[in-house]
């Protein structure tokens, strides 16, 4: 009985210091932008209770209906877009070749640039005297260049293919783990039952990709809200609001003109969303899971 | 047969044009550091002869102390978070206690959780515990962050562990602490290692946490000294500027050309839990 309770006490103490910090860095500031988001909260002073009035007037907010508009626009190219050609990259780089290697550590290697590197080389890329025009020119078609980043109609655009630069070889990587995962027996049954090439592909591979395919549409969302690097860096949101992500507008609320609340309520829609395509997808992969 | 070998090349040099195009942007970024001045604002010309001032400029700025700073948060962050998540998934695994469970659940919620509202509080609250402009609070800050992972990752880990080990340890009479590190520990390596190898570039490459946290450049880690440098004057010389971010890129970039196996294999790990 002694020995229990001491090897439970012991138990305990190895728990404590994980529990501290995370309940104290990350419990605590949560818990408490749920109450600042409902308050006139500017940093100084006693934050004053204000019911609903921050999330009322984050509809009215052209920076945070924009960059709420734009984290979607991303989200759904990153589905219609980003997804089949990252599905396409992993079942040709499942292949054998004899560049292989090469091949697929070139496609994975803007995986781990930074955004802020990224955004150093691109931007310059896309700058009117940039790599990107002057391309452009040698094909004869100035009449297409284009001050990228600094049109309304351009900007945001840009940020978006250039996450697809990092983002097609990152869901190349899951889609491929998914792949190779997939037993060889299933595909030699299914030819001896006479199916061939693409309904291969319909009928095995693609239902059993099925949980990679819940992960990466889930990375892509929430990639998408979540994106803030790219446009502080490069545009700040700029042309007007053109391309504000909704981070980038609850950032600039807090840190830039100090209105505490209103930006944690952003905060709080946008941890809403996040919280909604999370639990869609770990619902969705548990259903597929149960099906295999 | 010869059909499908030739189609089977044609794919190859395809792809390999993809992986180039693929590969341009870094390569660009590299080569244009050696390009001078006259030639840097062609973006089609090739460098004529090895220029090296670029980096002479980068290196006299606070180059070395950001990235110092880097790899202090880096290595103190990875560190607390295996020190501390290691215990606790390891008790969250072989214990089945309410309290226990508890907190399996609690760690885990921090996985879907986000935590974009979250960063105004924490300023408030490290204004309190006066830990603003502190490399200790970005530590801190990345093990909060990382430590539902790492816990899930220790505590899938040791259910892979035989239990016997444990009461062998005990026997002797060593102290339980004592007995992790020195028999558990060592056996839950893998995991370290997986969790090393997919974090390292989430804090390496952060940029959110300093911007805000951090407000004096001795302190300052790289990312954002790359992008201050760049906005430093009214039009950006983008010589030094490429040339810092190259300096910033290397280590990283032979880490994972080094360890590209074991590095795939933890993000497929760590993003099936999302």
């Amino acid at each position: 009985m002694n020995l229990k309770r001491k090897q439970y006490a012991a138990a305990v103490l190895f728990l404590i210091p994980a529990a501290a910090i995370f309940i104290l860095f990350f419990y605590v500031p949560f818990l408490q932008s749920i109450y600042y988001s409902f308050t006139d909260w500017t940093g100084v002073g006693r934050p004053k209770f204000t019911g609903w009035t921050n999330y009322a007037y984050l509809w009215k907010d052209p920076h945070m209906t924009d960059g709420l508009l734009n984290s979607l626009k991303m989200a759904a190219f990153g589905l219609v877009v980003q997804n089949p050609l990252a599905l396409l990259a992993a079942v040709l780089l499942n292949r054998q070749f004899r560049t292989g290697s090469f091949i697929r550590t070139s496609f994975y290697l803007p995986v781990v640039v930074s955004l802020v590197v990224a955004s150093v080389v691109w931007g310059q890329m896309l700058q009117y005297d940039g790599l990107i025009n002057a391309v452009l020119g040698r094909f004869g078609l100035e009449s297409v260049t284009e001050d990228w980043l600094g049109n309304v109609r351009t900007s945001f655009p840009a940020i978006i293919l250039l996450t697809q630069w990092q983002a097609i070889g990152y869901c190349a990587i899951i889609y491929l783990a998914g792949l190779q995962a997939i037993p060889q027996d299933m595909y030699e049954a299914a030819e001896i039952e006479g199916a061939r090439g693409f309904s291969l592909f319909r009928r095995i591979t693609l239902p059993m990709l099925m949980p990679a395919v819940t992960i990466v549409l889930f990375l892509t969302v929430v990639g998408a809200l979540k994106m803030f690097d790219l446009p502080y860096i490069l545009t700040n949101g700029g042309p007007g609001t053109s391309s504000y992500t909704l981070f980038l507008a609850v950032y600039n609320a807090a840190f830039k003109d100090n209105n505490y609340g209103y930006a944690t309520a952003g905060g709080i829609v946008l941890a809403i969303f996040i919280v909604i395509v999370s639990i869609a997808q770990l619902s969705a992969t548990r259903r597929k899971e149960v099906e295999l | 047969m010869n059909g499908s070998k030739r189609a089977s090349l044609t794919l190859e040099i395809v792809l390999i044009l993809a992986a180039l195009l693929f590969l341009l942007p870094v390569l660009y970024l590299v080569v244009m550091t050696f390009k001078e001045p006259r030639l840097f604002y062609k973006p089609l010309a090739m460098p004529d002869r090895l220029y090296l001032d670029y980096y002479k400029l980068a290196l006299g700025t606070s180059f070395f102390r950001s990235m110092f700073n880097s790899l202090l948060v880096t290595v103190g962050g990875l560190a607390l978070t295996i020190l501390v998540a290691s215990m606790a998934g390891f008790v969250l695994a072989r214990r089945r206690e309410k309290l226990f469970l508890f907190f399996f659940y609690l760690f885990m919620s921090g996985m879907v959780i986000p935590t974009v509202g979250s960063l105004i509080p924490l300023f408030k609250l490290a204004s309190l515990l006066h830990l603003i402009n502190t490399r200790t609070l970005l530590i801190l800050l990345y093990t909060a962050g990382f430590i539902p992972f790492a816990s899930f990752l220790y505590s899938a880990f040791t259910k892979s562990i035989p239990r016997e080990l444990e009461e062998a340890g005990s026997i002797d009479g060593c102290g339980s602490l004592r007995m992790f590190w020195v028999i558990i520990f060592p056996l839950l390596l893998p995991a370290t290692g997986t969790f090393i190898l997919t974090n390292v570039y989430g804090i390496w490459n952060d940029f959110l946490t300093p911007l805000i946290f951090l407000n004096s450049p001795d302190k300052m880690t790289l990312m954002p000294t790359i992008v201050q440098f760049m906005f430093n004057k009214q039009s950006t010389n983008y010589g030094p500027v490429f040339a810092i971010s190259v300096l910033a890129m290397l280590p990283l970039l032979l880490l994972f050309v080094l360890t590209q196996k074991r590095m795939l294999r933890g993000l497929v790990m760590g993003s099936v839990k999302g």
